[in-house]
């Protein structure tokens, strides 16, 4: 792999170090003169430091969640063509807003960010959940004949880690030990960029602090004589006699880079026992909900990218082939109080304005519709005509049309609302479509990753995006 | 409003002229203000006066129009706001300094230092500006790129020397017009196609072939044969640098000698050659046995031809290296283990001259153990795994079986090849490729990616970069690589660029058609065609790929790098070929080609050390092999080998004798098959027996995550760790007629996880059937808690459900789990699926191929060295064995230790410091940090 652009600005601030304090004594800003002089790429602003991507694995369907429409009761016989909500609106803090029931938390801090209402995923034919979740993930779809990199892993590889101690990629609340696992795996994943760049993954958020300290059981003077013991045994050996070699040296750097990050007192963040009980509570809704109060304190603490999901396991949480109303009710339970409070609390901390919050879905879903409008995709579930049992009342099949997007923080336009879905069947997006491109680089663009980022791999320059042709949503921003 | 916005879009374009105002009144202006300092030549000081208010009236001028422009035109970025900034701060400088000088005049002030340090700083901030302007006009290295030392133009050269020999000749011999006409045309195609190809004919303008560039673009023709002067195309190009019609584009022209050949062309009468534009090398496809050097002082024939290498690079030839470095370094790369402490004192006392060839015979063959190592090379280079993506859906498929056997009976490579290519059931997963459910990009589709991995693994070409468009790192088209995949098509293909379709029909080719044609009538005989043509022994490729590859792997580097690029220029070209041809002649034998590297003085010499990894990429001079890191199964089999078996259970079990089921009570949710929730589960198993005397009974138990196990109601055994396999006899409590086996499970955790019980039994009698009973859909089970008599034989299980059997995926196959066979075994990590521990250290998730493994160390593994809870389970295990085995005696674990790991005896120094540590009876806790310290050294985990 050919390096285009390296972590210049962390390399730049290594080295400016004695120039930036000589500069700030005066009003000539000498670091940002020079700087402007060495990256490839013109660099643009950045509006945000930290990423939290909510992911409602599974597929959420957005007439039942952010985007209502005509709410039909269930009634025993109902036709299915006529159910296009099974939820009354409820209107949110936000003018001509209105959410499903049981998101009136998140419907109260709406005003803090941005609603997207017409994104349009990929057409990838007969749905399968994860090339989906891929495919929103990477920006590519799969296969692809280079692994590509998950969003987290470009974003940790161009901007590093925000604190040192922090990794810079960590992702919540997915188990691979569920179906299609293979599949969640292979985006879970820098690809190309290096195993150094990918998921630092922590399944079960409540147990998140084992992955940051000494092993278990261990004492820290203990760790502290282990390491201690390796150094001099390192140094007595004759392999390290032979002069300098670069591999001796990289494992001697990451062993000694290792034992310094877990023996640092940041390991604490990983720790949500540190919380006081009521916010815990607060929080705690299941395991969703812990992984939104540890991406709280993650983000307050420098970190880059974290993604806390809802986890996937097929025909499970938002994957409804069945029972639709009665399992978007447990999800909107799960998802609700720990969301809104995120928000409240990175604003209340002040990180608001520097973080940005995006929580989305790798599709919608519908009573009747497969796939979307006009594509003949293969059905994968039996919806009846007549609802005759309340098990077929709710949203089981997949659509790809139009689906909701929400945006807090990080430079993100307050109380906006952007595009729009059909009010009647097929309820797609029928103004100012949004691509899986423009979320990235929105995304991206609030980092202040230029949109042409790129390497060059087996002879061929990989973009964040395909071909580097994806355009930021300027208009979302404030 | 809108309507008189042209004039603030007219306004801000004058930007650009103005500020050039202030840069020259300011800057002059300065120069003749500390002429003036000490109260000399006073007669400027009026025109001085001049100049600075001039020049200010005109800085913000300049600023406010500089401020039109970037509001009126698009311009964005970090680096607008910088130049903004500074261009007002000048601004507001410049005025400040001209009041200043003002009130001087006026006689306000007492002094003109004030306004002298007012223009100064000016002065500074104008130029910091302008030169923040600059890049933003030219290029942020509009400047660097002309420093020495910044030219980055390999093939500058190369043109300037074609015109220097070309330019001295009277006239030119057609040969020569087509070298000179190719060299042009790569020209055309490194700097002009961007633009001028078919694809987008800028100005109407194709520079990609003949036709087009005789034809000329929208302005007519562009060359008048014989006329530089006169021709559109040298006057564009020649313009200068800074000029808006000049060629390529405005800050980036041709270089001197590229022009100067461009003009020598058209001078020269533009002749247009027949031949077809090469633009990158090629390495050539037949293959020839090379004559070795004669009277050379060395006799192995891969040192014959080291040695007049190292006669052409003044290199010395270094001693080969000890017996005891030797006997790991082959160890390792032969079977992927190490010696044990007794071989290597064994050989190191061996007299005998040909040892080290003997023990290379010795281990070769030891087919089990060197298929089980080179199995990890031959699945990340064909792409085979034992889990992944695409399984799912049945869009792929394995070929272990197939891999497996051909190694264990060393299959000769051509015959290996040709089963790949037209491959029988075993081997076709390799050109099945990976299929996701759903439409693909087209450059992905199965029969594209046939060809991509046959061009990379086997080939040693890029055909990848070929499936979208012509490719820009090799001669391949775009046309060349449908023609190779649709080989691999029921269908005919139809060309797809950038995934758009062509409305263009591929044919069916091969990349190399002088080996022989491929077309057949269907898929079938075209594979087999295919396969034939392939393997001729003209087809040098293939063997050079296969060659290169080995030696990639024994000695670190290969003679050809990038491995998978093998156009690229040897560092040896007769070596390479000498190896291929005598392999060609082995009859194919990859043992032979192992063995004729490995008994080389060249195989056998010190490795050598670098600082940087780039000094083994580029300009590569061999001294003797590279340091290289254990990959991640070696280690793991390594420390298997040393501390206690690191895996228990394999993906894929060579002798298929190992169980494929662990039950598990039934878990729904929403009426889906679920993982288990945590809890106790209750299974029970009833049969009979007849009234036979039992010659033994045995019972295989291991269940995730514990278990106690009754038979006939009395509780036999429990244990809690699904690693190991249970051995036990049990026939005393087994009785005629009716018997029970049940087992209180139970599955710990926090959330829903994996958890099943394997169970095996065999009742043998004599001169009788065995009877075998199984973990298998037999069994029933409950997740309530049944009432005490539930062990019993009596016990109504009628309201029990059947139980499900959830496979062995999230486990493998317990090695051990086995009637007979020595206990102990441990689980070969080429065998393993692929475990987070492996991930870590670097092997690769084989989506795609992989051909070499990244091997400098990453935080990432050194984090999972140092408090993964996996390896950090492995120390702890190791040391209960190891206290078990040598007992709580320091001396005697140092020794075995190092012995067993170094393949050596601790110095006198690193004897006293383990014994600091572990004192003289070491407790587990000690013994597992001596072992983390010692595993973790660059000396155990390096290949010498």
């Amino acid at each position: 792999m050919v390096m285009e652009t390296q972590n210049l600005r962390r390399d730049f601030i290594k080295k400016m170090t004695a120039a930036s304090i000589a500069a700030s004594a005066t009003t000539i800003p000498l670091t940002s003169f020079l700087s402007s002089c060495t990256p490839r790429f013109p660099k643009i602003p950045a509006t945000a430091d930290t990423v939290i991507l909510l992911w409602m694995a599974g597929g959420m369907a957005h007439t039942e969640t952010f985007d209502p429409k005509a709410y039909v009761p269930y009634k025993k016989g109902v036709e299915s063509k006529r159910v296009l909500s099974t939820f009354p609106k409820v209107p949110t803090v936000v003018d001509g807003l209105d959410f499903s029931q049981g998101l009136a938390s998140i419907g109260g801090v709406m005003d803090k960010g941005a609603i997207i209402h017409s994104y349009k995923s990929a057409d990838l034919g007969h749905i399968l959940h994860t090339r989906h979740q891929y495919h929103w993930h990477t920006c590519y779809e799969p296969p692809q004949s280079v692994q590509a990199p998950h969003i987290g892993a470009w974003i940790a590889k161009e901007l590093g880690p925000a604190n040192p101690v922090i990794p810079p990629f960590i992702a919540m609340g997915q188990r691979f030990t569920v179906g299609e696992a293979e599949e969640l795996k292979a985006f879970h994943s820098a690809g190309f960029l290096g195993s150094e760049f990918g998921p630092f993954l922590i399944p079960d958020p409540s147990g998140g602090l084992d992955s940051v300290r000494p092993p278990q059981g261990m004492s820290l003077k203990r760790f502290e004589a282990r390491f201690k013991l390796y150094k001099e045994l390192a140094n007595q050996n004759k392999i390290m006699e032979a002069g300098s070699d670069y591999q001796r040296e990289s494992l001697m750097r990451s062993m000694e880079q290792s034992y310094r990050l877990l023996h640092s007192p940041e390991a604490k963040v990983f720790d949500l026992s540190q919380e006081p009980k009521e916010v815990y509570d607060t929080y705690n809704t299941g395991r969703f909900g812990l992984g939104c109060l540890m991406a709280k304190r993650l983000a307050m603490n420098g970190a880059r990218f974290i993604s806390v999901s809802t986890e996937y396991e097929p025909f499970l949480g938002w994957d409804t082939h069945e029972n639709g109303h009665t399992r978007t009710v447990k999800m909107k339970e799960l998802i609700d109080r720990p969301i809104a409070q995120l928000i409240i609390d990175l604003e209340k901390s002040g990180h608001l304005d520097r973080t940005l919050i995006i929580l989305a879905s790798e599709f919608s879903r519908d009573a009747i519709m497969e796939g979307r409008p006009g594509e003949l995709v293969q059905d994968q579930v039996d919806q009846p005509d007549i609802i005759e049992n309340e098990k077929f009342y709710g949203m089981h099949r997949h659509f790809t049309n139009g689906s909701s997007i929400l945006m807090w923080g990080g430079g993100i336009k307050k109380g906006l609302v952007y595009g729009k879905t059909a009010d009647e069947r097929p309820c797609a997006s029928i103004e100012n479509p949004v691509v899986i491109d423009q979320v990235h680089q929105t995304i991206y663009h609030a980092l202040g990753i230029p949109p042409e980022t790129h390497y060059t791999i087996e002879g061929r320059p990989f973009y964040t995006t395909p071909d580097g042709m994806g355009k930021p949503v300027l208009d979302l921003f404030g | 409003m809108e309507d008189f916005r042209w004039i603030f879009q007219f306004l801000g374009r004058l930007h650009p002229l103005i500020v050039h105002f202030p840069i020259g009144l300011l800057v002059v202006g300065l120069i003749l203000e500390l002429v003036t300092i000490g109260q000399k030549r006073q007669g400027l000081r009026q025109g001085i006066n001049w100049m600075v208010y001039i020049g200010a009236i005109s800085a913000v001028i300049g600023a406010i129009f500089g401020w039109l422009l970037r509001t009126n035109d698009d311009y964005l970025g970090e680096l607008v706001d910088l130049h903004q900034n500074m261009g007002i701060t000048t601004g507001a400088l410049a005025g400040i300094t001209a009041f200043l000088l003002m009130r001087k005049m006026k006689n306000k002030a007492s002094s003109y230092i004030p306004y002298r340090i007012g223009l100064t700083l000016t002065v500074v901030c104008l130029i910091i500006a302008g030169h923040l302007g600059t890049n933003l006009t030219h290029g942020e290295d509009f400047l660097s790129s002309v420093l020495p030392g910044n030219t980055h133009s390999p093939d500058d050269g190369k043109a300037a020397l074609l015109f220097a020999e070309l330019n001295q000749l009277d006239s030119l011999t057609t040969s020569r017009k087509d070298q000179l006409n190719l060299e042009v045309r790569k020209i055309f195609a490194h700097n002009c196609y961007q633009c001028h190809s078919e694809n987008k004919k800028k100005g109407e303008l194709v520079l990609e072939n003949k036709a087009g560039v005789y034809k000329g673009g929208k302005g007519g023709p562009i060359i008048v044969f014989g006329k530089p002067a006169q021709s559109e195309l040298y006057r564009r190009i020649a313009l200068s640098p800074n000029h808006e019609d000049v060629m390529p584009k405005k800050g980036k022209v041709l270089k001197n000698s590229e022009i100067a050949l461009i003009r020598l062309w058209i001078e020269s009468g533009a002749h247009w050659s027949d031949q077809t534009l090469k633009l990158f090398p090629e390495a050539p496809l037949a293959l020839s046995k090379p004559d070795l050097p004669v009277n050379s002082t060395e006799k192995h024939p891969v040192d014959r031809l080291i040695n007049s290498y190292f006669e052409r690079n003044a290199i010395e030839w270094p001693e080969v290296v000890d017996d005891k470095t030797f006997i790991r370094r082959v160890y390792l790369d032969i079977i992927g283990l190490l010696p044990e402490p007794k071989d290597i004192d064994q050989f190191v006392v061996d007299p005998d001259p040909d040892k080290r060839s003997n023990l290379i015979d010795t281990l070769l063959g030891d087919s089990t153990n060197y298929t089980e190592h080179w199995l990890s090379f031959w699945n990340d280079l064909l792409r085979n795994d034992y889990t992944g993506t695409g399984f799912i859906t049945g869009g792929r498929k394995q070929i272990t079986d197939w891999l497996y056997t051909s190694l264990k009976e060393n299959k000769p490579y051509n015959l290996m090849v040709k089963e790949l290519v037209n491959p029988t059931e075993d081997s076709e997963g390799f050109i099945k490729g990976i299929e996701w459910r759903g439409v693909v990009n087209s450059s992905q589709r199965t029969e594209m990616q046939a060809a991509q991995n046959i061009g990379q693994s086997l080939l040693g070409i890029n055909v990848k970069c070929a499936s979208c468009h012509n490719s820009f790192v090799s001669n391949l088209t775009l046309e060349q690589s449908y023609g190779f995949a649709s080989i691999f098509a029921d269908s005919v293909l139809e060309l797809n660029r950038c995934d758009k379709p062509m409305g263009k029909m591929a044919e069916v080719n091969f990349l190399y058609p002088e080996l022989g044609n491929i077309a057949a009538k269907n898929k079938k005989e075209r594979l087999s065609n295919l396969s034939e043509v392939m393997v001729k022994p003209e087809n040098g490729r293939l063997y050079r790929t296969i060659t290169n590859r080995f030696w990639q792997r024994l000695m670190g580097r290969g003679i050809v790098e990038p491995v998978d690029e093998m156009d690229n220029a040897t560092w040896d070209g007769v070596l390479l070929d000498w190896l291929a041809a005598d392999f060609l002649d082995s009859g194919y034998d990859l043992k032979h080609l192992l063995k004729m590297i490995m008994t080389s003085k060249g195989y056998q010499l010190p490795s050598v050390s670098y600082h940087d990894v780039a000094e083994i990429k580029n300009n590569f001079i061999f001294h003797g092999p590279t340091l290289r890191r254990m990959s991640a199964e070696e280690f793991s089999d390594a420390v298997s080998q040393v501390i206690t078996p690191m895996y228990a259970a394999v993906a894929y079990s060579p002798t298929g004798e190992l169980p494929a089921s662990r039950i598990w009570h039934r878990e729904l949710k929403f009426e889906r098959d679920v993982l288990p929730e945590p809890g106790k589960r209750y299974f029970r198993r009833t049969f009979s027996l007849a009234n036979r005397p039992i010659q033994s009974a045995t019972v295989l138990i291991s269940v995730d995550h514990s278990y106690i196990l009754y038979i006939n109601g009395k509780n036999i055994a429990q244990g809690a760790d699904w690693k190991k396999v249970d051995k036990l006899e049990v026939s005393k409590y087994l009785s005629a007629g009716k018997n029970c086996i049940a087992i209180e499970g139970f599955n710990e955790g926090s959330i829903a996880n994996p958890a099943g019980i394997s169970f095996a039994m065999k009742i043998e009698y004599d001169n009788e059937n065995d009877i075998i009973i199984n973990a298998d859909t037999n069994w029933k089970s409950t997740a309530v808690e049944p009432h005490k008599g539930w062990v019993g034989i009596g016990f109504n299980d009628g309201d029990w459900a059947k139980v499900r059997d959830y496979g062995t995926s999230n486990w493998g196959n317990l090695v051990n789990f086995s009637f007979d066979g020595p206990a102990g075994k441990f689980a070969r990590a080429s065998l393993v699926s692929q475990h987070p521990f492996m991930k870590a250290l670097g092997r690769p998730s084989r989506e795609n191929v992989t051909t070499t493994r990244d091997d400098q160390a990453t935080l990432l593994q050194a984090l999972e060295l140092t408090n993964g809870a996996f390896f950090n389970q492995v120390l702890a295990e190791g040391a209960d064995a190891w206290l078990v085995h040598y007992g709580a005696n320091g001396q005697r674990i140092i020794e075995a230790l190092y012995q067993r790991s170094l393949g050596r005896n601790p110095t006198k120094s690193e004897r006293e410091i383990m014994l600091g540590v572990l004192g003289g009876q070491p407790n587990r806790e000690a013994l597992q940090d001596v072992f983390w310290a010692t595993l973790n050294l660059p000396e155990f985990q390096f290949i010498n």
